[in-house]
């Protein structure tokens, strides 16, 4: 059978028609796809939420797990996943849990996913069963669904947990605990589907199974997320975009480069020269957050051959530091000098010992006059800046000029990151090394870990004092009023008296994002290193 | 049966390399100040939350018997899995073998594209002055030059003006090959640089060798063109030491391209096997090691091959008994 040309020609044209019209439905579908591209510059350390201690990875979490509570720009308690909640006594709590509130399986969370999951944090262990049922020692370990969370100290001593109902949790405490209901803020007291983790359908070691507005789609490690909108969020309508393309950047300069180019919309730097690096491109813009957080120096006041053992050597580095220097030359004046109770509180407990009231000149006189009382008119010292940040090389050349004023001969120590917490937090063989504290969304929960007992990762460096334990204590459990601030005010002036961890500046934030392509959400202070808490609200120009 | 008496003793060599690597690598991995738990707690590692991840992760077991584990599941194909997402890491090195492989390709590619001919040309006009010294300055540039350097440079002018070209933003070939490429000149060609420059020089010293050679001068004498003994005479006696640092080359870019996989985002082996190292992903680590370890090998042994075909004497002195 023969076909004509012109027949040919007109199937031909039929079948554009057809693919023309394909191809514009699918244009269309494309084109409603909202879409927003995040560089970061480290992937995640680990799937679980309630065990990394890492930025990266909570800021991952944070886009698919929700907290009970979160907190506002003036580090007020705002609803989470509980819509409300009460202290019912001194050492009680009872938290409601919103209705509309499903895990991105479909699944209602509920009481005892609330339940099991400060349970996992505190410590219990998850498969009782499998436990007692394995034989030998090596199998109770394989069956073991124990973790070990830092956060559970932060939620003082739970003496019982239980549900009134699905919705409703009671908590009591062993005894008052004023950073509770802030501790439930942070991303690592995240709420977990312990359902699904006890059927082992989800695996927290392996998996993102969270009721926050996007859930995972796709993971490439060290490369790339792609998040996809939780269907079942409880905020109608939002997340305002579909999908959230994360890409592992490492380098700064390539996430620059991204931002210029539009392969990422938006991004977080440390580097205070973030803002002129991309001056030239009006398409970017800087937005600076200021946090809890600040950097800080830990000092060895432990090891044998350290002449930190000697409080008055560590109090002299303590006066000879120049926070106001660090602040502009290294930060360009976008950083502020830091108290071991943040600034970004707004309290003024420490602002009155002479490490910072003291003219520069009177505070170096001190700390020479320290040093000869020492018996250590020079001091050598190994300072630690790991290559985690290279703000700490900057911080650490600065400290090694101020210090020089005084005796102190500062060498300089970079080392990568492992090496530096294994010899600072493990071993303590070191005699100074440069870091930051999460400063969280309560004045009582950064202070606490002055007390080497109970932060515990400090204890092979940080010197135990009984009177300035007792006084955090009293801290932890008081309200908040005069009462707490006129305590805070006897702690840091003891924590000064130490010398042991040494606040130096407010770690800043610096936020990029592109104007033209999305509008973003920022609160101009941070209290959880929960930067992108609005991502939801987040919306995509394209 | 030749090819036989050719191979074995290659792949036992190979095999005990292979062996001696993934035992250096695994203890030399484990004396490495830090473990996993210390990166994975960050400062919160106290003792008893490294016990517990110690003991999750096997890591609380001597080391020989870690090893003889991990060998036994090696030996059966099990490569292990990430501590950080619990996959299993072989998959992660299937998904960015072709990238570094295609990277690799390209950059030696280019790198022989104008090496080789430089490198000829250079030698050929050693005794012309200006074309030799342009050879010389082209080698030591780009010896001299570091990738991170260039790298750097070329991130600020394209992503200034892209010039069509893209930074960063890697597309999978299979994806969209036009893409592919404009995402893979930037780091081919900051790759190539020392590439060019290595095949270059010693492409150059080897025919400034052979020229100084008496068959060369009988050629000249028999009257043959300029053109003639080169491609007969100088090329295939110039060879063998290229073979080499091409093979040598093509094993380092193959084990993955740290820097401008960083620079420039390309999801490759290097940076995966890099920062698992700084993370103390030791599965990873081990796996990419001996990875990149068996395709160095693997070239070594297709150089050894190459020898015996570009020179059969090399072939025939190895037969003798």
């Amino acid at each position: 059978m023969s076909i004509s040309l012109s027949s040919r020609l007109r199937r031909f044209g039929a079948v554009m028609v057809v693919a023309g019209v394909a191809a514009l439905g699918s244009t269309f579908e494309a084109h409603a796809q909202k879409a927003l591209n995040w560089g970061v510059g480290a992937d995640v350390d680990s799937m679980d939420v309630h065990v990394a201690g890492t930025v990266a990875s909570w800021s991952m979490y944070e886009m698919v797990y929700e907290t009970l509570l979160t907190t506002d720009r003036n580090m007020v308690l705002r609803p989470g996943l509980a819509e409300s909640w009460k202290q019912t006594s001194p050492t009680t709590y009872q938290l409601n849990l919103r209705k509309d509130a499903k895990w991105s399986n479909g699944r209602p969370v509920v009481a005892a996913d609330v339940i099991g999951s400060i349970e996992r944090i505190t410590g219990a262990e998850m498969n009782p069963a499998g436990v007692a049922a394995a034989k030998t020692d090596e199998e109770k370990k394989k069956a073991s669904n124990k973790i070990s969370s830092y956060w559970s100290r932060q939620f003082g001593v739970i003496k019982a947990l239980a549900a009134s109902d699905d919705h409703t949790v009671k908590v009591e405490l062993a005894k008052p605990h004023t950073a509770f209901l802030p501790a439930l803020a942070h991303i690592t007291a995240s709420i977990i589907p312990i359902k699904e983790f006890k059927d082992g359908s989800f695996d927290p070691t392996r998996q993102l199974l969270g009721s926050g507005p996007f859930m995972v789609g796709a993971y490439k490690p060290k490369e790339s997320w792609t998040l996809v909108r939780n269907p079942h969020y409880w905020r109608k309508g939002y997340p305002k975009v579909d999908t959230l393309n994360v890409l592992v950047i490492p380098d700064e300069a390539a996430r620059v480069a991204a931002l210029r180019d539009g392969r990422i919309d938006y991004s977080t730097f440390a580097n205070p020269d973030i803002g002129r690096l991309v001056a030239g491109d009006a398409k970017l813009a800087v937005t600076p957050q200021i946090t809890t957080n600040y950097f800080r120096m830990d000092i060895n006041a432990l090891a044998e051959k350290s002449a930190f053992r000697d409080k008055r050597v560590r109090q002299a580095l303590n006066l000879a530091i120049d926070r106001d220097a660090l602040a502009s030359i290294v930060f360009a004046g976008a950083a502020k000098p830091d108290y071991p109770v943040p600034g970004a509180f707004g309290k003024a407990a420490c602002k009155d010992v002479d490490t910072y009231k003291l003219p520069r000149a009177a505070r170096l006189d001190k700390a020479r006059a320290l040093l000869a009382a020492a018996g250590k008119p020079s001091v050598d010292v190994e300072l630690i800046a790991s290559t985690g940040d290279p703000i700490f090389a900057r911080i650490a050349q600065v400290v090694q000029q101020n210090a020089k004023q005084v005796g102190f001969n500062i060498k300089i120590q970079q080392t990568p990151v492992a090496e530096y917490l294994n010899k600072v937090f493990t071993k303590g063989e070191f005699d100074a090394a440069l870091s930051w504290l999460a400063g969280y969304s309560d004045p009582s929960m950064v202070i606490a870990w002055w007390n080497p007992k109970f932060a515990v990762w400090n204890t092979v460096f940080h010197e135990y004092s009984q009177p300035l334990a007792d006084a955090l204590e009293k801290v932890k459990g008081a309200p908040e009023g005069a009462e707490r601030d006129a305590q805070l005010v006897e702690v840091c002036r003891m924590i000064d008296d130490g010398a042991n961890i040494l606040a130096l500046v407010s770690k800043v934030d610096f936020i990029v994002h592109r104007t033209d392509t999305m509008e973003i959400k920022l609160d101009p202070v941070s209290g959880s290193s929960n930067t992108y808490q609005y991502v939801a609200e987040f919306v995509s120009k394209r | 049966m030749r090819l036989i008496v050719f191979l074995v003793p290659r792949l036992v060599i190979a095999a005990i390399t292979m062996f001696g690597v993934a035992l250096l690598v695994f203890v030399a991995l484990r004396l490495l100040p830090g473990g996993y738990a210390e990166v994975l707690l960050g400062p919160f590692a106290t003792p008893e939350a490294r016990a517990i991840i110690g003991a999750k992760y096997g890591l609380d077991q001597p080391i020989a018997v870690q090893f003889v584990k991990w060998l036994g599941a090696l030996l059966q194909g099990d490569f292990g899995v990430s501590m950080v997402n619990r996959r299993p890491v072989i998959e992660e090195f299937v998904r960015r073998a072709p990238v570094t492989a295609e990277l690799a390709t390209l950059t030696l590619a280019l790198a022989l594209a104008i090496g080789l001919p430089l490198g000829v040309s250079s030698a050929l006009a050693a005794s012309h002055g200006r074309r030799g010294r342009l050879g010389r300055l082209v080698g030591a540039l780009g010896a001299s030059v570091p990738e991170f350097v260039l790298g750097s440079a070329l991130i600020f002018v394209f992503s200034s003006w892209s010039l069509g070209l893209k930074v960063g933003g890697f597309v999978p070939l299979a994806q969209d090959p036009w893409a592919n490429l404009r995402s893979v000149v930037l780091p081919t060609a900051s790759l190539s640089v020392f590439g060019i420059a290595l095949i270059l020089r010693t492409t150059r010293d080897a025919v400034l060798r052979v020229l100084t050679e008496g068959h060369i001068l009988a050629a000249v004498a028999r009257g043959e063109t300029p053109w003639r003994i080169v491609r007969h005479h100088v090329l295939r006696n110039a060879a063998i030491p290229v073979v080499t640092v091409t093979a040598t080359y093509f094993g380092f870019l193959l084990g993955g391209a740290v820097i401008a996989e960083i620079l420039f985002s390309i999801p490759g082996v290097g940076y995966y096997i890099y920062s698992s190292l700084e993370g103390r992903d030791y599965a990873v680590v081990q796996a990419g090691v001996l990875l990149a370890s068996f395709a160095f090998v693997s070239l070594n042994m297709l150089a050894d091959v190459a020898y015996a075909l570009i020179d059969p004497r090399i072939g025939a002195t190895r037969r003798r008994p």
